[in-house]
């Protein structure tokens, strides 16, 4: 089995109380707990401090493209479906430059698992807002407080076709691994939304803001039911923020539906030679 | 001796593309070879359609300036084209529905009636046309009958025979009333077998051949039908096909399934490239192999999406910020993009660079015949090269440890090699691991800012380009005997055809003519294509754009400097004749 030193690159050089290096931890320790190794998982980084993590963690990976990590992890997905794929992307990153890329990621329900690093902020930019602050939020880029309202990212993710949504708090590694895990074990599209403190440039939403706000979903909870779970989502606009499994169902994923791949992976499959089947049409 | 042109018009949204394709299938089936090409506007239902196939005993990849029997289905059709007919010209249409005053040889035919007296669709005045054609022309009505029941053999016999009735009435009409002006153009005869194919047909032929597993696009004109025909054959040649949201994801897609180890592509025009390009570059640094299919049309913006240019060439050689290497090719015709569309994939994998394959609408959308023995031959000559793409690892571990990862034997990605070129591990390989990195990276794949590993990557990269002009690179073909002309052709791309015809008039002028035609468009190797310039001859560099683009980089490579220039940026493909006119003019 995997160690954690077998996960580990270089030392991060995030700053000290970062809520990065919780998620960081957890994304190894839940990669060893799922018995994967650096040589059986693929994992896709944005651009940002959470893609920084690129260097600190050992895996089949390409640094992406600020928001473009989705359309790469799908591309690696396709051509090997067996192989479990992860995309650790930031919340300007996936929910910004890359939003166009969540929804029709949702929508085509493919295997991956998105961990979203959201703090509200563009940290390694040095602290502009980000589409998850709050309305009024100050920053560099928004002197006078950010006029839009922010992403309901479980809102939107849910509403869009993904198969499992779940929000966690990087304070809370233990809970965040179990997130991680279970997001990784769902076939299908999923996605877990890490609420993230910012310790430089976000003073808003600090440990103590999300500790005061931020609730455990009951054991009862029933995470098949579209409706509650968009209604729970909802709670988020009100600074409120449930954690948990919000929606889990089982639905073919976009490689089960393409027959081609029933036999073997794209990338494994024998060479196609049965060249008159494609110019005999053309006669 | 047959040479003639064939053209068919009428509003858009009634069957004409469909009808071009079976005319110029039953010419090839008839022992003839053919080139196509249509002209249609931005809609699907209204505007006008036109589309005319030139027919020979020999291949041929050019137009007509004449056109010897024109359909017109509307009005619109005789005065768009009228300008091109001959004494000689047959031009069939329906005195019910418009007058001709013009003393032309009329071939008056009653789709009208026909239609009302068998109770058939608007739509089915194409197939009565096609009756008419093969009729006029002394085709073989059976070859007719025969397309036509593959064409609907899904929906049944009684559509077929329905279809029949049309085909039929159509060319009774014409042997019963004009059997006087019956051209024996198309007499069936033993010809060689041809495959009827467009240039986007070929660049998924090609794509097939050469084992591309992936294919991602957004549907843009003119490279749309790449994406249908891959999306048709995908179950049957087991690719996966994925129409993305939007270009940018397409790009990233296919670098996802590429290093994760697939052969994958990308195709689209130029907007659509343009929204590629962040990513261009990054295939670029993390040497990610990747084939893009760029079908080009009149820009900027949005342009004529449905006519053609040759703008987008200057763009695509300069794609991508920062310095990294790239290869493009332009093929000069179907046969061509059927074999650089193969080498472009092999290009891609071997030097692990962005490999830029070029088309236009004219090359793109047009048909031409393309010898069934030629194809079969060089699927059978072919053979994939994925460089040095592996899948296992020597001094394997099964279990990696931080320790053999910082041992010497530890694989590198990146490795500074002579050639620039470095091991490419499938990922999932057991042992190892690595990462792709947009960023500057040391060998091992991990983030650099020191200037020394910058420098070593930006050389090892740049090196890749060196091997390929001493391993791959083409030099442009010279038709025409260079030593013995005085006036010489520059071109590129799809104006082959049209230059070669040119040629064949100039020498029935008298005049002695040759080409250098360059498909392996850059790098170029400088002084080996210098040396192909002389001092004392005039060259005439030929472009379907309005800067000279290909005269612009040859200048900034090799510092030859072509004053004479043929350019057309209206939309339509140069014209033999339009080069001879010219030529004469200088």
């Amino acid at each position: 089995m995997a160690t954690i030193q077998d996960f580990s690159g270089y030392n991060p050089t995030w700053c000290p109380g970062c809520g990065d290096w919780g998620i960081g931890v957890a994304i190894k320790q839940a990669l060893i707990q799922l018995g994967l190794s650096p040589s059986s998982v693929a994992a896709v980084f944005g651009i940002g401090c959470s893609g920084n993590m690129n260097d600190f963690l050992n895996a089949y990976a390409i640094h992406s493209l600020h928001g473009r990590a989705l359309p790469n992890a799908i591309g690696i997905k396709l051509a090997n479906h067996k192989l479990p794929v992860i995309a650790i992307v930031g919340d300007g990153d996936c929910y910004g430059e890359g939003g166009n890329h969540l929804l029709h990621a949702c929508r085509g329900n493919h295997d991956i698992t998105v961990i979203v690093h959201d703090n509200g902020v563009y940290g390694l930019t040095t602290g502009q807002s980000a589409p998850t602050a709050q309305k009024g939020f100050k920053s560099k880029s928004t002197p006078s407080g950010i006029l839009e309202t922010p992403i309901n990212p479980l809102v939107l993710t849910l509403t869009s076709g993904a198969t499992f949504v779940a929000q966690s708090f990087a304070g809370d590694a233990i809970h965040t691994i179990s997130m991680i895990k279970a997001a990784i074990g769902h076939k299908g599209f999923s996605v877990v939304n890490i609420l993230q403190p910012c310790v430089t440039f976000n003073k808003i939403n600090t440990y103590q803001y999300y500790l005061q706000r931020v609730y455990k979903l009951g054991e009862d909870y029933k995470k098949d039911d579209f409706k509650i779970a968009v209604q729970k989502s909802l709670e988020m606009n009100e600074e409120k923020f449930p954690t948990g499994i919000l929606y889990q169902v089982k639905k073919p994923t976009y490689t089960d539906q393409l027959p081609q791949l029933k036999e073997d992976t794209l990338v494994n499959r024998k060479r196609f030679t049965d060249f008159d089947k494609i110019t005999g049409p053309f006669i | 001796m047959t040479d003639f042109t064939w053209m068919i018009g009428g509003e858009a949204g009634f069957g004409i593309m469909t009808t071009g394709v079976v005319f110029s299938k039953i010419a090839t089936r008839s022992g003839y070879h053919i080139f196509d090409y249509v002209e249609y506007p931005s809609l699907i239902r209204g505007g006008h359609n036109a589309y005319e196939v030139h027919v020979a005993d020999v291949e041929v990849s050019h137009l007509n300036p004449s056109i010897d029997v024109l359909v017109c289905l509307n009005k619109e059709t005789y005065e768009k084209h009228k300008h091109r007919l001959t004494s000689s010209s047959l031009v069939v249409f329906d005195q019910e529905e418009f007058e001709i005053k013009e003393d032309i040889k009329k071939i008056i035919v009653p789709f009208k009636k026909i239609l009302s007296d068998l109770k058939g669709q608007p739509i089915m005045k194409n197939t009565i046309s096609l009756g008419v054609s093969i009729g006029l022309l002394g085709g073989d009505i059976d070859e007719l009958i025969k397309i036509i029941s593959e064409q609907f053999s899904k929906k049944g016999n009684e559509v077929i025979n329905f279809n029949k009735l049309f085909v039929q009435a159509g060319y009774d009409a014409v042997k019963k009333n004009y059997s006087d002006l019956i051209l024996n153009y198309l007499v069936k005869k033993i010809g060689e077998e041809n495959l009827v194919i467009t240039g986007n047909d070929a660049f998924a032929l090609g794509s097939v051949i050469a084992d591309a597993r992936a294919y991602v696009a957004y549907p843009m004109t003119p490279s749309s039908t790449v994406l249908t025909d891959l999306a048709a054959w995908q179950e049957k040649v087991g690719m996966v096909v994925r129409h993305a949201e939007d270009e940018i994801s397409v790009i990233n897609t296919a670098i996802g399934s590429s290093f994760a180890g697939v052969r994958s592509a990308v195709g689209t025009s130029g907007g659509g490239f343009a929204l590629m390009v962040e990513s261009l570059s990054f295939s670029g640094i993390t040497e990610i192999p990747i084939v893009v299919f760029i079908a080009q049309r009149p820009g900027p913006a949005t342009g004529m999406p449905t006519w053609t240019e040759q703008g987008d060439l200057l763009f695509s050689v300069f794609s991508g910020h920062g310095e990294f290497p790239k290869i493009v090719l332009a093929p000069g015709d179907n046969e061509e993009m059927i074999e650089l569309t193969a080498k472009a994939y092999n290009l891609a994998d071997i030097y692990q660079m962005p490999v830029i394959v070029m088309s236009d609408m004219y090359l793109s959308e047009s048909h031409k015949s393309v010898s069934k023995k030629f194809v079969d031959k060089f699927i059978s000559e072919y053979k994939v090269n994925r460089g040095k793409l592996i899948n296992e690892i020597t001094n394997n571990k099964s279990q990696i440890t931080n320790e053999s990862q910082n041992s010497n034997n530890k694989y590198l990605r990146y490795k500074l090699s002579d050639d620039g070129i470095s091991e490419r591990l499938v990922p999932g390989t057991p042992g190892s691991f690595y990462q792709a990195n947009s960023y500057e990276h040391i060998e091992d794949g991990h983030t650099t800012e020191e200037a020394q590993p910058r420098i070593d990557q930006v050389d090892k990269r740049a090196r890749k380009w060196t091997t390929y002009l001493k391993s791959d690179f083409s030099m442009p073909k010279v038709y025409g005997e260079l030593e013995k002309s005085e006036m010489v052709f520059v071109s590129w791309g799809s104006t082959k055809g049209i230059i070669l015809q040119a040629q064949k008039l100039l020498t029935a002028k008298g005049v002695v003519s040759a080409l250098i035609h360059f498909n392996h468009i850059y790098p170029l190797d400088i002084e080996k294509v210098k040396a192909l310039f002389k001092e004392n001859k005039k060259y005439i560099l030929i472009e379907n754009n309005s800067w000279g683009q290909f005269g612009k980089l040859l200048m900034m490579e090799t510092g030859i400097k072509i004053k004479e220039k043929i350019l057309k940026y209206d939309g339509r493909p140069i014209t033999a004749e339009e080069v001879v006119h010219k030529v004469i003019k200088l």
